[in-house]
């Protein structure tokens, strides 16, 4: 029986190709499409699998100014020691900083991320050790282990790492106590090696101090821990230990690092599980158009095949029979289009792996791969062929034996309506992209400032603070580079910041956060900061120590009149030389913090450099890296492009922006197959009517005009749906940012005239074909 | 007794009127015989057919089939009846375009759930009785008229009917190929299948061992 349903599906495949193309293509997109997000789903869903993810925590700290609550994960160094030894239910507990170290083998020398923590830290990330063990590796304080990439890359596939003497930034040793596996790419906070806490920064003595928040800490609870108990005892201790209840730690678990660590008002907001939401209803809602394609043209399709409904009716062929078998036909065509999805995505995924920055993999080996795409063409096709199935198999042998056109109201309304529902989506589709795509350059065009272009940045290292004033000098002979600077932190980033000043006219600014930069005098030359009154601070640091420059808006925080003059008191005291505009930094979407400048950049740590833009930046690098080969021979030049950054800055926009063009593209792509067949299928049907017209003398413009004009309608109640759902979605979606652009209705008007050319060019194409048709043909027929 | 019709009526409504189809029909059909229905077009001819093939329904009166109530039956019911008893000869032979000749005959054994090497036997023998053997891998588009009427007869008598339903088999044939299928239908009828068909043509309906003629869904003349 089944052998016949196959037998008689492939004929019919065969006979109308046409049709089995729009059907399988449109099919295969649909599905395409939804495995390719499927696959970034999965992946997504697929962070920091390490062993014990569900009793592993950071300890984030809110912290409170202006009345609102701020999350940080940055935590003071003594905290994890009292959390392990006062919070019940914790059996480790690690500090942990990031840094950036140079090792060299021989000639060779490399760059690696990396973590200083405590001994916990190897247990608590369940670290899998190739060479040593996590028990001792952290006996010895030179001690320092590292993945089995970076072993190899320092020592070649061959030679043990373990116990070698490692050279690192020139002037330490470490001794090598442990090679650890590789770790899986999606890891929130990624490292290349990891060595005792009490290294980092030379075991400073503010780093045992309550006040300063600087490393992340985290810990692990025994798996009968309760989680609520820890939790209140955690959030308890900071402001035991300091007498300060604006600062609070908390646990946040290992599951929701990745996807849910966005926090507003010191509460968890969701974060990037939003996107893996949205970007999940989308895929279904692709499959849908392309499932109803499926419906409409099977629907329209029907009239030919009623002979067959009746023939078998007549045989003896029961209503539930033909419904399986016009399902297992349908669930044919998905077989077929999953196997060309199939091959669309291997064709297709090492490109969208570019565009998403991902290194997703088809997989076809996994059996939950497998599953996945069968239950996905299962689905299609029992969704796709339900409605024909109940449709064709309720003809009525009788009548449709004896030809009766019977007029199927009902049909064709559904089929009007799955129309409007595919367009209405696409529209939708079509808005939201234009509207995301304005919303990224309207906040990339923001002002910000600073000169992003031709901006250079390096991370300092060897002698090039010491070397500072000639490494400049010989830049600028070059004449590849304008000007050059140092800073204590990152242009785009938030730096260090704190509160409690105080000033000339007493005002405390206890509630306000305050960013402070510690900069050389040609910082706002460099970076193209503007300012607006007084001066810059003297290239003579000793002359202007207790000199600093205030940005616009905290000078405005500090009074009336001009700042100028006025003194500033955080431990010393200090006086305003300068007001400089303000500049934007950290969340780029956010009005960021006022900024107090200090002339001093002893420990620096960004070297910026501003180019020559009539110089090809290839021959700036060569020079830059010349000079610096010269002044400092030990360390490799490496550098990022300021703008670069700022771009990278707006990935996850970028990639939303990037995927609904790619998603509003294939859904129209997907409606207008559809419409391509509903409208030929339409011409066929009414070729009668269309051939009498002509006899009675219409013209070819009339009965384009004629068969276009009810697909318009369709159209044009898509629009006028869609333009609430767009703009209830993407409102919502703005909100999220301060900084944003405002809905136009221009944008609407756009977007409906696009699906109207679209539609238009779709239809007319078969409506001309009818058009111009002999008539005689068409009469001769019936 | 093969079939009984008993005050058999078929009222439709049609644009809010009542439209009396067939009309208190009185008719007996003994198992061997061959009927022929004739008269003109709107007669009733093929509303009478469908009704006594349950394609559709009498609304009123009494249909008993081998000894069964028609009538009060379900529609499942029906259906296993029909397929069981009952083939169907169309004036257009609605063969199924996508099936070959040999598919074609298949398709009702399908429905009745017969094994694979019982149905290559039976349609082999049905397809050497009737002279096709050579064309059953051809489709139906690849058929003259006359052969695809064959097609249409083998496909309703393969799952061995005790009657026979044809409306107007011959109506799309020429003279030639009609008298071929008409002597193969007296031939069937010898070997015991009830048959009855409708008509416009006098000769054909010579074929009958019974003429009944009908005129506006009435009885008129046997």
């Amino acid at each position: 029986m089944i052998f016949n349903y196959i037998k008689i599906a492939f004929r019919s495949l065969l006979k109308n190709k046409g049709y089995s193309f729009l059907n399988i293509f449109g099919l295969a997109i649909g599905i395409t499409c939804a495995s390719l997000i499927f696959l970034w789903v999965e992946d997504e869903l697929h962070f920091d699998t390490f062993e014990k993810q569900d009793q592993v925590y950071i300890i984030p700290t809110n912290q409170k100014y202006d009345n609102e609550w701020r999350t940080y994960y940055s935590t003071p160094g003594p905290l994890a020691q009292a959390i392990k030894d006062e919070v019940p239910g914790v059996v480790r507990a690690t500090r942990s900083s990031d840094e950036e170290l140079m090792f060299t083998v021989g000639d060779n020398a490399i760059n690696r991320m990396g973590r200083y923590a405590d001994a916990d830290f190897l247990k608590i990330f369940s670290l899998k050790f190739i060479e040593g063990n996590a028990d001792t590796a952290f006996n010895n304080p030179e001690a320092i282990v590292i993945t089995q990439e970076t072993a190899e890359q320092l020592y070649g596939k061959q030679t043990k790492a373990l116990g070698k003497v490692l050279k690192v930034n020139n002037t330490d040793t470490y001794i090598i106590t442990g090679v650890i596996e590789n770790l899986p790419k999606n890891i929130t906070f990624p490292f290349n090696w990891v060595a005792p806490f009490e290294r980092y920064r030379d075991g400073a003595e503010w780093m045992m101090e309550y006040g300063s928040n600087f490393s992340y800490t985290f810990v692990e609870l025994s798996p009968e821990a309760n989680f609520e108990t820890a939790d209140t005892r955690i959030r308890q201790l900071i402001p035991e230990k300091t007498d300060d209840s604006d600062t609070q730690a908390f646990l946040h678990s290992m599951n929701d690092w990745h996807l849910k660590s966005k926090f507003v008002d010191g509460k968890k907001a969701g974060g990037q599980i939003t996107y893996v939401r949205l970007f999940s209803i989308i895929a279904l809602i692709i499959l849908l158009i392309a499932c109803i394609n499926f419906m409409n043209l099977s629907t329209a399709r029907s009239e030919k095949r009623a002979n067959e409904v009746g023939v078998r009716k007549a045989m003896g062929s029961g209503r539930s029979r033909l419904m399986i078998q016009f399902i297992s036909e349908a669930l044919i065509m998905a077989f077929i289009a999953s196997f060309v999805s199939i091959l669309l995505l291997i064709i297709l995924l090492p490109q969208f792996n570019l565009l998403i920055d991902k290194n997703l993999v088809l997989g076809l080996s996994n059996p939950m791969h497998i599953i996945f795409i069968l239950s996905i063409t299962i689905f299609c096709g029992v969704l796709a062929g339900l409605y024909p199935a109940f449709y064709l198999s309720s003809f009525k042998p009788v009548e449709v034996l004896k030809g009766v056109k019977s007029t199927h109201g009902s049909a064709s309304f559904i089929r009007k309506g799955l129309v409007v529902g595919q367009f209405t989506i696409s529209i939708v589709f079509i808005i939201s992209t234009i509207l995301v795509y304005q919303q990224i350059q309207h906040v990339k065009n923001r002002e910000l400032g600073y000169e992003k272009d031709q901006l250079i940045s390096m991370k300092v290292n060897g002698n090039m603070i010491e070397k500072f004033t000639a490494i400049k000098q010989d830049l600028i002979n070059t004449g590849a580079v304008k000007d050059a600077a140092l800073c204590n932190s990152n242009l785009l980033s938030d730096g260090n910041n704190g509160s409690g000043l105080t000033w000339t006219d007493g005002t405390n600014t206890e509630d306000v956060l305050i960013s402070f930069r510690n900069i050389s005098s040609s910082f706002f030359n460099t970076t193209g900061m503007e300012i607006l009154e007084g001066r810059g601070f003297s290239e003579n640091t000793a002359k202007d120590s207790t000199s600093v420059i205030v940005t616009e808006s905290l000078a405005k925080l500090m009074g009336e009149g001009t700042a100028l003059g006025k003194q500033i008191t955080r431990g010393d005291t200090y006086t305003v030389v300068g007001v400089v505009k303000d500049f934007q930094y950290g969340d780029m979407y956010e009005t960021s913090d006022p900024v107090l400048f200090y002339n001093y950049h002893d420990q620096a740590r960004y070297f910026y450099l501003k180019t020559n833009a009539e110089v090809a930046t290839p021959d700036i690098l060569s020079k830059v890296e010349a000079v610096m080969k010269k002044n400092n021979p030990a360390f490799p030049f490496e550098y990022t492009f300021v703008d670069e950054n700022f771009n990278a800055r707006f990935r996850s926009e970028q990639l939303v922006g990037k995927l609904s063009q790619i998603f509003a593209l294939l859904a129209i792509l997907i409606s207008c197959l559809g419409l391509f067949g509903l409208a030929a299928y339409t011409a066929e049907q009414r070729s009668k009517e269309i051939g009498v017209r002509k006899v009675l003398g219409a013209s070819v413009p009339g009965i384009v005009k004629l068969l276009s004009k009810d697909f318009l309608k369709l159209v044009g109640l898509s629009i006028l749906i869609s333009i609430p759902i767009a703009w209830y979605v993407m409102s919502n979606w703005l909100q999220g940012y301060a900084y944003r652009i405002e809905i136009n209705w221009w944008i609407f008007l756009i977007a409906g005239f696009v699906a109207i050319l679209i539609a238009l060019v779709t239809v007319s194409f078969q409506a001309v074909k009818a058009a111009i048709a002999n008539p005689v043909k068409s009469l001769k027929t019936e | 007794m093969l079939l009984r019709l008993n005050q058999a009526s078929r009222i439709i409504k049609s644009g809010g009127k009542k439209i009396s189809l067939l009309d208190t029909i009185n008719l007996n059909v003994k198992e061997g015989e061959f009927i022929s229905l004739m008269g003109p077009s709107g007669s009733g001819k093929s509303t009478l057919l469908n009704c006594i093939g349950m394609l559709e329904n009498f609304t009123d009166g009494g249909y008993v089939f081998l000894e069964e109530p028609v009538h009060s039956m379900k529609e499942r019911d029906k259906t296993k009846l029909y397929k069981e008893y009952i083939g169907f000869v169309f004036q257009a032979y609605h063969l199924i375009d996508e099936l070959t000749v040999q598919e074609n005959i298949e398709t009702p054994l399908l429905y009745k759930n017969i094994k694979s090497s019982e149905r290559k036997a039976l349609v082999a023998d049905i397809l050497d009785r009737f002279n096709i053997v050579g064309k059953k891998d051809l489709f139906p588009s690849q058929l003259s008229g006359g052969q695809q009427q064959l097609v249409g007869i083998a496909r309703a008598l393969i799952s061995k009917p005790k009657l026979l339903l044809a409306d107007e088999p011959t109506g799309n044939l020429n003279s030639k190929q009609g008298i071929e299928i008409m002597e193969l239908f007296a031939e069937l009828n010898i070997e015991g299948v009830t048959i009855i068909q409708a008509t416009h043509s006098e000769s054909n309906a010579a074929y009958g061992t019974r003429i009944i003629n009908l005129l506006d869904g009435k009885i008129v003349s046997e």
